[in-house]
């Protein structure tokens, strides 16, 4: 295989691992569909270039979640206005759920997109990314009892969320 | 020492599926721990299945055709350089930009540049002659349509950000290579004003309904595409 070759799989292969995953990212914490993929897009063009200098593949997931946050609060989280287009994204995979798991989940997607940054970010690297607290308080730069303190009032907010709105059912056995 | 029940629900909230030793001893130390924990990975489930987007149809593929372009369309990215063509140019001065400031990019012309590098070359390089076959239907759901003559050199359709919403981007292939044209279904522009930045040049056009850009390697072919988009992307009746 020659170099070009060896660095194009090696691209492709970060694609294909990590593309979903920073999409959905992506469509958190910027709550649209064409920016969330345009995030991802700019994020992937900015790693095929800079592909040499990636030395430590167990670094590439928090490489490219750096790359995609750098890009996020240069274009994206200054200027343009906050859309919440999450549910028209998801509704095919909702016709499966029963009526009173669909409100469970949608009143859930309402609140995480509720939440403030500080919240939801974390969780966000949690839920979507697998990240323990220890790699989140590394991305975030804060303390990791200060990541498990949001993380703790994140999920919390959400609960009271779910009793404000008057889920009947299992999710009142869940608090 | 054993974790007491306030430390331990502190610790399901913030990270229930932790694998650390002393935590799982816990979640199993007594009834009480036991249900605590059931609740917990209870939620989990739903918050998994909350956060669970599928991922758009071509999203890998597309991420992948970044790895097949040349180099060079792959340089650092340069500031926007307007080579403006003065027989074209709207006084900016006299006229005061039509953009609406705070909206998102500081300028129409920025939001192109921007846009343009972020994926425009990829695109181009999946533009293969292959007319696509979705293009009515993406423009309908912003209330257009394209004329045959349009749609049938289209290849590459997809939606992408303006600055006011949702737009779509498109490939044409015409007879001198593939040209992208980008229609902004609420945005404003100065009629016929052009730029250039990197290796391309653009048009901007006030269609009937909305406005559009023409991106491509020549200024002479982007006037003469102006005639086209402007007679071919049209409101749907019952829309203008």
């Amino acid at each position: 295989m020659n170099t070009e070759a060896g660095r194009q799989a090696k691209f492709n292969q970060l694609a294909q691992t990590y593309g979903t995953d920073l999409y959905r990212y992506a469509m958190w914490i910027c709550g649209n569909d064409a920016l969330a993929k345009d995030l991802v897009q700019e994020t992937f063009l900015r790693a095929w270039k800079a592909l040499d200098n990636l030395k430590d593949s167990k670094a590439v997931k928090s490489w490219l979640i750096t790359i995609l946050r750098r890009e996020y609060a240069r274009t994206f989280e200054r200027k343009v206005p906050k859309f919440t287009d999450v549910d028209s994204v998801v509704v095919a995979d909702e016709r499966e759920l029963e009526p009173e798991e669909r409100t469970e989940i949608r009143l859930l997607r309402q609140g995480i997109m509720e939440l403030a940054p500080k919240y939801r970010e974390p969780l966000l690297m949690q839920v979507v990314l697998g990240y323990s607290c220890k790699e989140i308080s590394e991305t975030l730069g804060i303390s990791k009892s200060a990541v498990m303190t949001q993380l703790f009032r994140a999920r919390e907010q959400l609960k009271s969320q779910l009793r404000k709105d008057g889920v009947t059912g299992n999710v009142h056995e869940l608090f | 020492m054993s974790m007491n029940f306030s430390e331990f629900k502190r610790l399901l909230g913030a990270e229930p599926r932790s694998g650390d030793p002393e935590f799982l001893r816990a979640c199993q130390s007594s009834p009480e721990f036991e249900r605590e924990a059931a609740k917990a990975q209870q939620f989990e489930d739903k918050l998994d299945r909350a956060m669970d987007i599928p991922e758009p149809a071509s999203l890998i593929e597309d991420l992948m055709t970044i790895s097949q372009q040349p180099p060079a369309m792959t340089g650092n990215r340069r500031w926007l350089k307007f080579a403006l063509a003065a027989s074209l140019f709207v006084a900016v001065g006299a006229a005061g930009l039509v953009w609406k400031m705070n909206r998102g990019w500081d300028s129409v012309e920025e939001y192109l540049v921007d846009h343009y590098r972020h994926d425009g070359v990829s695109l181009l390089v999946r533009a293969d002659g292959d007319t696509a076959k979705d293009v009515q239907e993406i423009l309908s759901e912003l209330n257009i349509h394209a004329s045959p003559a349009l749609a049938e050199i289209v290849g590459v359709i997809k939606y992408c950000p303006t600055p006011d919403g949702k737009g779509v981007h498109m490939i044409l292939n015409t007879e001198t290579g593939p040209v992208t044209v980008i229609y902004m279904p609420d945005t404003a522009v100065n009629d016929r004003e052009m730029l250039a930045f990197d290796d391309v040049e653009a048009v901007l056009i006030t269609l009937q309904s909305g406005s559009a850009a023409i991106i491509g390697p020549a200024a002479e072919q982007m006037s003469s595409l102006y005639a086209l988009i402007y007679d071919s992307l049209l409101p749907l009746p019952g829309n203008s």
